[in-house]
């Protein structure tokens, strides 16, 4: 299966706060996930599990504590300069250029990746590698057929998908994916686990997950956030069986 | 396939066209086309920052300003002997000017986004616009500044060819470099900052920057623009700065169509030609510019050359001729409401006037009948009234007939087409 | 001392029209979301609407007419063109405003000449309110000032102690959760478009009658008032006053003060440097007083990019 995962953590938050006018909504979060994991976070709604991707990407600046990205403290960068460091993200609720044709939301991605920032002098067709690598996403996103259509045109799931591959196409180190099933159907979902999984090979994965059984194939460390804070860590077996997490969430869904 | 070809074709004869027209019109007219032209590239570079990247600035007279006035400058120093630059690379100094100033103005104001943005930067050229009159040495006072042009390259440029020819090889080359501009990575980036910027953030790109830096090339085009507005009339003061200038460029641009390459090119030519043709005939030209401005936000939102573009792409040649008679309705109706409304807005505009006022003082306050194309109307006489009324009424009456119409040709145009 | 106690009242005054203007603004930009780019040009027809009526009805009529006739065109744009755009989004309903400025303007020169009309109030409320050492304090400046407080006082009644201004100030908010409890949400945008626009039809008549009446003074206002938004930040109603007193007070001291920038450099000894160079630093403060608030723009912008009183957009 997946390498064993390394000592050393690759992504660790240590005591992070995070309070909306005066609202603690983080409460003093430390996590550690390990090179070459695919660690699941679960909690019920409203713990506070998109506002932990929104500190780590960028998004927000905590209120206290310190986020290490490869030993690195990246709280209170930009979002721009986290991912430049091999950290990408999903968004929970679908975030697209949706009047930019299917191939040029994933091109934007895929430029970004080859550091074609500010570049003026040549024109986009010339650059064979970028093709190369967009025809290769929309192939594995099961896209190529629509690969002219407008973004905003596709159906939800497929939306959902080119949600995915546009995390997916910066191709970091570090993969952030907030409930990237929700939404699909059954089929569409195991296909999208399997990708996945197939991408993310030796890489590391954090990913926010309510549908137990993706969380159970595809994960080997679970987190569990309630309230704002990780009531338990661990591997999917203990944690399934922790009584603190059948009291507070798991209960009747995994304690069969 | 066949759409592109014509378009090839398209390219080369309105070149050809632009080539020999200085020597067929009379001086008079090359001057109007050279502001149209200019008007053009001025409106290319503001639909730059608006149509590819979504930063409407309300403040685009000050780059346009300033590129002129860096111009002026380079040619008073010419002329004065202090430096040897030839005329043909003056613009040089408008577009240094233009993206300097761009730079550091966008840097500003991108620090805001959407309508905070367009504020910011209305607030600067305000600014501008304020501080240039007490300005003595970089924007003249009050008069502003004045020089003249200086043959070089043995080209004459006393004449208006010359300066037609150089206007016309600037606007020509900044097309293309604004036209090459959205086939680049930054250009598709652009699109991408419009549509969704949020995101654009968490690929690793610096949006701030890409933003400064987009404004910075609209402004360095508008900063050419600038430089040959200066070249062609070889002065300019603070009003150049004025929000009337801005606004001028924004209306035109979004009557010729935002969403479209050329559209606002097509817009500024067309509005700045009608301002010409009838600068003699009416003062209220600008009130006009405004009613289609207006009109054409609320019915056509994507503007004339967003019609153009849904015509050549949508149909078949052979669909037209379902549109003919719906098209003509809508004709005979805008024919009927612009009677209705220019004579109302001209008969007001001469009842107003000082020389009415004389004319009534000199009958001892009656009103006397004035005299408006060549006619002569009383102003309490129902039968005045009743052209605008009656023209405006069977105007608004059929206003729904025609939409019905065009409604039902356009589907079955668009149907024939696919099918 | 005198310049001081003149320079706040005039300050606060102006700052106060100001706010009558800009809390409209963000009124109707908090609930709408549109920023609503000809309402300094509804306070230039406020302006002209008392002037007609000065002419034929007399100057009260004109106060009283101005904010009716006004809120009525404010009600005719949001009904009839604001809502027919709103599917295109907020940036095409910005420049359909923006068109509208650009026809009243010319309206109001083609009615009313290019130039200033003589706007003026009547002769009976010509007389100072006090003298202070030697300055007459005109009383109109004051009037000005309770007009626009006895407005606060009633919109800020209007706003925390009734129904409508709670289902308001929740429209701004939540305006779906408003209409999902059954209010009519339309009416509501109407009557709040409308509301802020005879605010502005008001202000412009109480001050037209002060300052000059003219064509241009939409533009001039109109861009104070969008300093002052993008200082106090848009859609609060504390950094609409805060920024409007404050800019009222900026603007008043530098017209009465003559320091230039090579004042400033004397102080460290470069003064007779700064008079040789000339130019931008000998410029008196009090010529450039027009420039002022767009510069304590930017200086916010440098430091606080989202406004005093904004958020993180
Ligand atoms: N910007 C914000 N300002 C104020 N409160 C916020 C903000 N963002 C999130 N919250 C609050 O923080 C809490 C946690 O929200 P969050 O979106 O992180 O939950 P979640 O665990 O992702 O839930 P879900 O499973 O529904 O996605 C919620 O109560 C939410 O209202
Ligand atoms: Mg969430």
């Amino acid at each position: 299966m997946s390498p064993p995962a390394t000592a050393a953590p690759v992504l660790e938050l240590r005591d992070v706060h995070k309070s909306f006018g005066g609202t603690p909504i983080i409460r003093g979060v430390n996590l550690a996930v390990k090179r070459g994991q695919r660690h699941a976070l679960i909690g019920p709604n409203g713990a506070g599990k998109s506002t932990l991707f929104n500190l780590i990407s960028g998004h927000y600046v905590p209120s206290a504590g310190q986020i290490l990205l490869n030993g690195q403290p990246i709280a209170g960068l930009t979002p721009y300069a986290i991912n430049r460091r091999g950290l990408s993200r999903s968004f929970q609720i679908t975030s697209l250029f949706p009047r930019m044709s299917v191939a040029e939301n994933l091109r934007i991605s895929v430029m970004g990746r080859h550091g074609l920032r500010f570049s003026l002098f040549r024109p986009v067709r010339a650059l064979a590698q970028v093709a190369a690598e967009v025809d290769e996403y929309l192939e594995k996103l099961r896209l190529t057929r629509r690969r002219d259509d407008p973004a905003g045109a596709l159906a939800y799931s497929e939306q959902r998908a080119l949600e995915i591959g546009m995390a997916l196409a910066t191709n970091p180190e570090v993969l952030l994916l907030d409930e990237p099933t929700a939404g699909m159907s059954r089929e569409e979902s195991a296909y999208t686990v399997a990708l996945i999984r197939a991408v993310t090979e030796g890489k590391t994965l954090l990913v926010v997950e309510h549908d137990m059984s993706v969380v159970f194939t595809l994960c080997d460390q679970i987190s569990v956030l309630v309230y704002g804070e990780i009531i338990a860590s661990g591997e999917p077996e203990a944690v399934r069986v922790n009584p603190k997490v059948q009291e507070a969430y798991l209960g009747e869904e995994v304690a069969t | 396939m066949s759409s592109r070809a014509r378009r090839l074709g398209l390219l080369p004869a309105f070149g050809g066209v632009l080539l020999v027209l200085p020597l067929l019109l009379t001086p008079n007219l090359v001057n109007a086309v050279i502001k149209m032209m200019i008007a053009g590239l001025f409106a290319l570079s503001f639909s730059l920052a608006m149509g590819q990247a979504g930063m409407l600035s309300f403040g685009h007279s000050a780059y346009y300003g300033l590129g002129a006035f860096a111009t002026l400058h380079l040619m008073k120093a010419v002329e004065r002997s202090l430096v040897a630059w030839p005329t043909p690379l003056l613009p040089l100094a408008g577009a240094a000017a233009g993206l300097l100033c761009g730079l550091a103005f966008g840097w500003l104001a991108t620090q805001r986004t959407g309508v905070y943005f367009a504020m910011v930067t209305l607030a600067l050229a305000e600014l501008l616009l304020t501080l240039a009159p007490t300005w003595n040495s970089v924007f003249g006072g009050e008069a502003g500044i004045s020089t003249m042009r200086m043959n070089s390259w043995s080209i004459d440029f006393a004449s208006d060819r010359g300066v037609y020819y150089l206007t016309l090889a600037w606007v020509a080359g900044s097309t293309w470099c604004l036209w090459a501009f959205t086939r680049t990575p930054m250009g598709r980036l652009a699109l991408a900052v419009r549509d969704n910027e949020h995101r654009v953030r968490f690929l690793g790109f610096n949006t701030h920057g890409a933003k400064t830096l987009i404004f910075a090339i609209s402004t360095m085009f508008t900063g050419v623009a600038g430089a040959l507005l200066a070249i062609a009339n070889e002065a300019t003061n603070y009003t150049i700065f004025s929000a009337q200038a801005s606004a001028n460029v924004v209306l035109q641009t979004f009557i010729g169509g935002a969403g479209t390459f050329f559209g606002p090119a097509l817009g500024a030519a067309i509005m700045t030609f009608f301002a010409r043709v009838t600068s003699d005939l009416t003062r209220s030209w600008l009130l006009y510019q405004g009613l289609v401005f207006v009109i054409v936000m609320l019915f056509v939102p994507d503007g004339i050359g967003g019609l153009i573009s849904v015509h050549a792409h949508r149909l078949r040649a052979s669909a037209f001729k379902h549109l003919t008679l719906p098209y003509l309705v809508c004709l005979v109706v805008g024919v009927l409401l612009l009677v209705g409304v220019v004579f109302t807005v001209e008969s007001v505009h001469v009842v107003l006037s000082d020389a009415y006022a004389v004319l009534r003082r000199a009958n001892g306050g009656a009103l006397v009948p004035y005299s408006l194309f060549g006619r002569q109307f009383h102003p309490l006489s129902p039968w005045t009234w009743a052209i605008p009324l009656v023209s405006i009424l069977a105007g608004a009456a059929l206003l729904p007939v025609a939409r019905r119409l065009t409604r039902h040709g356009w589907s079955r145009a668009v149907g024939e087409s696919a099918a | 001392m005198e310049f001081l106690i003149v320079s706040v009242l005039n300050g606060v005054v102006h700052g106060l029209l100001l706010f009558m203007v800009s809390a409209g603004l963000t009124l109707i930009f908090g609930m709408m979301g549109v920023l609503n780019f000809a309402h300094a040009w509804f306070y230039m027809l406020g302006a002209y609407v008392g002037f007609t009526l000065t002419r034929t009805v007399g100057f009260w009529a004109g106060l009283i007419a101005a904010p009716l006739i006004v809120g009525g065109c404010g009600v005719l744009v949001e009904r009839y063109m604001l809502r027919r755009v709103h599917k295109y989004g907020h940036t095409h309903e910005l420049l359909l405003t923006f068109g509208l400025a650009f026809i009243i303007e010319e309206l109001i020169k083609l009615c009313y000449g290019d130039f200033p009309v003589n706007y003026a109030m009547p002769a009976y409320m010509k007389f100072a309110a006090f003298t202070l050492y030697e300055t007459n304090y005109p009383f109109y400046r004051l009037f000005m000032g309770i007009v626009a407080l006895a407005m606060f006082a009633a919109l800020y009644v209007l706003l925390t102690r009734t129904r409508v201004g709670i289902v308001v100030r929740a429209a701004t908010l939540k305006p779906v959760m408003v209409e999902a409890l059954g209010h009519n949400l339309p009416v509501v945008f109407m009557g709040v478009f409308a509301g802020g626009a005879a605010l502005a039809g008001l202000a412009g008549a109480v001050a037209g009658a002060f300052f000059p009446t003219g064509p241009n003074m939409a533009v001039d206002f109109g861009t104070l008032v969008f300093v002052v938004v993008v200082v106090g930040g848009l859609g609060s109603l504390e950094g609409a006053l805060v920024a409007s007193l404050m800019i009222g007070l900026f603007i008043s001291f530098s017209v009465g003060l003559n320091w230039s920038l090579s004042d400033l450099l004397a102080l460290v000894g470069l003064g007779g440097w700064a008079r040789e160079v000339g130019g931008l630093l000998t410029l008196q403060l009090s010529t450039v007083a027009a420039s002022m608030p767009f510069l304590l723009m930017l200086l916010v912008l440098l430091i606080r990019p989202a406004g005093l009183f904004g958020d993180r957009q």
